[in-house]
């Protein structure tokens, strides 16, 4: 078969080529990695939240027959192996003293700071021995006192995580114009005050997190299978920071990898352990984390606390936006950890929305629990959640209506170009046209209706709106290598790590278009550090802004070179040949090349012009873009809330986002519903729980509510794509984050117009019948 | 897990004796409580006795007033049974909503109730309806069978053969399922059989239980309008992350309305 592919692959609707290999069973998942030999580790957990190891005592274990060795933190002392560091962009406090990073070693050494900490790695011939050996070591632990709520930590004589943190505050943050806030406040007529929580969840991929390493002791070299979304730079960290083997002798590769969400973004310390045992047993290691296991020792995601404050004039114009927020940081500085309640929500603060000031101040303290670190959005989601929710919620307090509140102060489309009170460089886009999209879409002629079926049975029906602003992240570089084989085939490599969402199709889509050869021609790989240079992996929707810019740069070189390869063919000068479809030509001749047939002059000088090499056609590019792009929609949501029990059912779903250009309309379809099915997931059910001693209590999938198809409404999907960014070469904004930025607030305000005849403004995510139930109670209460 | 050996005997006798021979043996029917439980090394049998070849344990039998399910049927088995649907629909549809399909293709009606798992349907099921549960020793009256959290009245070695239901001449079921699991958070069946109504609730206490005061107050009016609030005190309910005590003791009542409605539909 050859599937051909038109325009430069832009707009083709071209189904995703890794699904047949995924949904046949034929995927190379970590766990489908099996080397000769290789022995199987498993690791011990802190049962305790805050402790002193007193002793720990492996003999027993080590006794047992296959077991072939047990790691502690004794040994990583001996070992003299550095620690993992954070790379948050965010470094200083508010005053510019260095933000407080506190020693990250991938075992535990002396003292516990989180239940589900490693304290022992042990390796042996089979996974039940592993098992049996765990039940040997003995660990005495000296309890100390444990907090883990975010706003209890920063109190005084609350328990002391890290001596150089005081008040366990690692780091704090202010955006925006303190004065000119204040000012702005000073002149409005209302200012609405509201507190709110974004909850604590986990990424929870249906791939657990897993590594195999090895080490060959004739080169002293080590690899590392990892299912990870970053092998680059965690290369790095984990080659030269911690081990200090140096990142030539580390070659990682990440096979395909079943969902990361950002939770499989940072350095986690397992696989540092492994490659460890791997170099002390001379023989490959293999370590796969259950599911029980990743909901303790997986990064979570969100976890702020928060006041918003909104500004206003009588007539709706708003002024002033202040936003206070706590945001938790679990017991170490997680990779880009510390990023995300700081800078990670500032920038995208008041949204798409017209301010004459906001300001902006965050706290990010350590607590005794799992490590936080991006979940899908990485603090926009929380900042969107922020403004989305307090527009509904002054709305309500001033008796407005919060769809005129929202036409009403969006920026018009005439003032962009501009730079957002946050410094956010926002260069194009249409947010009224974009507002009136998403209500035209949602058929809210026919509403009154749908409410009107909804009271017959008993139920209460509301409508939520939100107005997101995204804005894209991650490295800002990225390669795109093509080989053209002696066999036909077309080696495709990037650097960035596709977790499931399709970037073998889209990639390939774009070259394919360019050059008019057929997508099954077109062998495509990704993390692996021998594969490319430099990769920025996967975080931020950075895959198609800098990957796919990246491949339709190599790609518009390759047809260059071959445009010469051509011209010399035909002895005329390269401007003269065109190509189209696939094919040089010369017009008003009938010279014609194909492009295959350029490829395969490219290897004899004979067919090459004194400028050009053999080989001159495999093009290795690098695209770096300037500044990040602007991202941006309207969710709406329409729900069923049953006032006897609280159950909401999401009962109509409606997005349009302006992500630029569409380049495979299904791909982005599909991160849309993605991303709204976890931004419904975080609204409704979804929440991470810790005790006050600092024991998970949401351990299992049976305690931990994760949604399910039958809880997702139907999702109509539109795109403006008339706003198109020059920031990178196909003119796209990042897609893979936009639907949980967008979706909690649109579900939430949805819930509060359902229930508003009861006084019910507000509600905390996640709106679990029994919150929703009582939230009724009391307002009947109170009034 | 840990190492355990199996045994797949054929018949009720010779489960017997294989429980007889084990130095710790244990039934296995459906497996879908106990290999979980296996798995995460919290019961260490020596040997596990399937009872997946006795099929004599399977089937169902509909006579005039009563349905016999045999232990070993399937929660999907039940489910789609033209017997039961027509005679009994709200057991169908209890059997219906259990787990998702590969637990309803698996589980048997035997070990659910054997299991007596606080949350599990079944036992609203048997104890609402008035089923007798018969074993290889005796025929026990459900009043008698659920004895606290996954506790019941089977003695060491007492294996369920099957379970007798009599047709009610109405029944509902109502489930408010847990979102992380699907269990019942809270789960009322109600049947009015002859001029007796029965009221179960499964999910909001340690094991299941009847409610007397809404079985007097639906014996005198069949009407979802007889069940007021507060019939049932929340402090001996189950208090969770899922659900307060306070809000399950509010559910069964609207629940319990529910099961009445659809029992009168």
């Amino acid at each position: 078969m050859a599937t051909y592919v038109a325009r430069n692959g832009i707009g083709e609707r071209q189904r995703r080529m890794e699904d047949f290999r995924f949904l046949t069973g034929h995927g190379t998942y970590i766990d489908d990695v099996n080397l000769e030999n290789q022995a199987y580790a498993m690791v011990l957990r802190s049962p305790e939240a805050h402790a002193d190891i007193t002793s720990i005592d492996a003999s027993e274990a080590l006794a047992l027959d296959g077991v072939l060795l047990v790691v502690t933190g004794e040994d990583w002392k001996a070992a003299g192996y550095g620690t993992i560091p954070t790379k948050s962009g965010v470094r200083n406090f508010k005053n510019g003293s260095d933000m407080k990073e506190p020693p990250h070693h991938a075992i535990a050494i002396d003292r516990v700071r989180y239940v589900g900490q490693p304290v022992a790695l042990v390796v042996a011939e089979s996974l039940d021995i592993c098992r049996d050996a765990l039940e040997l070591i003995e660990v005495d632990y000296a309890s100390l006192p444990a907090v883990t709520h975010q706003s209890e930590a920063i109190k005084d004589g609350a328990p002391q995580i890290w001596d150089i943190a005081p008040n366990n505050i690692c780091l704090d943050f202010e955006l925006g114009d303190e004065e000119a806030q204040k000012k702005a406040f000073a002149a409005a007529d209302h200012i609405i005050t509201l507190e709110l929580v974004n909850n604590r969840v986990t990424a929870a991929p249906i791939e657990p997190r897993g590594a195999v390493a090895d080490y060959d002791a004739a080169t002293g070299k080590y690899t590392l299978w990892n299912a990870s979304q970053n092998i680059h730079a965690n290369r790095d960290i984990i080659a030269d920071n911690v081990l200090k083997i140096g990142k030539e002798n580390l070659h990682h590769i990440a096979p395909d990898v079943g969902g990361g969400f950002g939770g499989k973004n940072g350095v986690y310390q397992e696989p540092i352990l492994i490659l460890h045992a791997a170099g002390q047993l001379k023989r490959p290691v293999k370590w796969i984390n259950d599911r029980a296991e990743s909901f303790l020792s997986d990064t979570h995601g969100r976890d702020q606390v928060s006041s918003v404050q909104l500004a206003l004039d009588a007539d709706g114009t708003f002024r002033g936006l202040r936003t206070e927020t706590v945001g938790n940081l679990g017991a170490f500085c997680g990779t880009v950890g510390p990023f995300t309640p700081t800078g990670g929500s500032s920038r995208t603060q008041g949204g798409p929305f017209k301010f004459d000031a906001i300001y902006y101040t965050a706290i990010a303290p350590f607590t005794n629990t799992c490590p936080l670190d991006p979940y899908r959005g990485a603090g926009r989601p929380e900042g969107s959640y922020q403004m989305d929710r307090i527009i509904d919620f002054a709305a309500a307090k001033l008796g407005m209506d919060p769809i005129e509140l929202r036409r009403k102060n969006l920026i018009p489309a005439a003032d962009l170009p501009m730079k957002s009170p946050m410094g956010l460089d926002i260069d194009c886009g249409n947010f009224p046209a974009v507002f009136e999209q998403t209500m035209q879409l949602s058929d809210r002629e026919g509403y009154a209706k749908r409410k009107e079926a909804t009271e017959a049975k008993g139920l209460k029906r509301g409508f939520g709106v939100c107005m997101y602003l995204e804005c894209t992240g991650g490295g800002p570089k990225e390669e795109a290598k093509v080989v053209f084989r002696d066999d036909g085939k077309v080696e495709l490599s990037v650097g960035t790590a596709s977790t499931g969402m399709g970037h073998e199709t889209v990639f390939a889509q774009l070259l394919a278009g360019h050059l008019g050869l057929p997508m099954e021609d077109i062998e495509f790989h990704q993390s692996d550090t021998d594969a490319t240079s430099m990769g920025g992996g996967h975080g931020g929707s950075r895959g198609l802004e800098v990957g796919g810019s990246a491949v339709t740069q190599t790609s518009r070189q390759i047809i260059e070179v071959g445009r010469k390869i051509a011209a010399h063919r035909f002895d005329v000068d390269a401007a003269k040949v065109d190509f189209e479809e696939g094919r040089f030509h010369v017009p008003g001749t009938n010279h014609t090349m194909t492009i295959r047939d350029a490829i395969d002059a490219q290897n004899d000088p004979d067919n090459l012009p004194d400028d050009l090499e053999p080989g001159c056609m495999n093009i290795t590019s690098v695209f770096e873009r300037g500044i990040i792009s602007i991202p941006n929609g309207g969710h709406a949501c329409e729900v069923e809330v049953d006032p006897d029990t609280g159950t909401v059912k999401v009962d109509g779903y409606w997005v349009v986002d302006d992500f630029g250009t569409i380049v495979n309309p299904m791909l982005a379809d599909g991160q849309v519903m993605g991303g709204i099915a976890q931004g419904i997931g975080q609204a409704l059910m979804e929440n991470i729980v810790y005790d006050e001693s600092g024991q998970l209590v949401t351990g299992s999938l049976m305690d931990y509510a994760l949604p399910r198809a039958d809880d997702m409404p139907k999702m109509v999907i539109g795109y403006y794509e008339d706003a198109p960014t020059e920031k990178n070469i196909l003119g796209v904004k990042g897609a893979g984050e936009a639907g949980c930025v967008g979706a909690p607030p649109a579900v939430v305000n949805a819930v509060c117009d359902a229930l508003k005849e009861y006084g019910v403004h507000h509600i905390d995510m996640p709106l679990t019948p029994e919150r929703v139930w009582r939230a009724i109670q009391d307002a009947k209460a109170e009034s | 897990m840990y190492d355990f050996g199996i045994k797949s005997p054929g018949s009720v006798d010779d489960v017997k004796a294989a429980l007889a021979e084990a130095e710790d043996g244990q039934f296995l029917a459906g497996g879908q409580t106990l290999i979980p439980v296996l798995k995460q090394r919290l019961a260490m049998p020596s040997d596990l006795i399937s009872l997946g070849r006795v099929e004599a344990l399977s089937g169902i039998q509909a006579g005039g007033d009563s349905i016999s399910i045999k232990a070993m049927t399937t929660h999907a088995t039940v489910a789609a049974n033209n017997d039961v649907k027509s005679a009994i629909p709200a057991l169908a549809k209890l059997a219906g909503g259990i787990g998702d399909p590969h637990v309803r293709n698996r589980g048997t009606i035997g070990g659910s109730v054997a299991n007596n798992d606080p949350a599990a349907d079944y036992p609203a099921a048997v104890l609402g309806l008035g089923a007798t549960v018969i074993t290889t020793e005796r025929e026990i009256d459900a009043d008698n069978f659920f004895t606290g959290m996954f506790d019941t009245s089977l003695k060491e070695g007492e294996l369920i053969t099957e379970i007798v239901f009599p047709i009610p001449e109405s029944a509902g079921y109502i489930k408010f399922p847990n979102p992380a699991t699907r269990y019942a958070l809270v789960g009322v069946m109600v049947a009015k059989i002859g001029n007796t109504v029965r009221v179960a609730v499964t999910g909001a206490g340690p094991c299941v239980f009847r409610v007397a005061e809404m079985e007097q107050a639906l014996t005198a009016s069949f009407s979802p309008d007889s069940i007021k609030d507060g019939l049932v005190a929340a402090d001996d309910l189950n208090n969770d992350i899922h659900a307060s005590r306070d809000y399950r003791a509010h559910l069964i009542g609207v629940l319990a309305r529910r099961a009445v409605a659809e029992a009168c539909a």
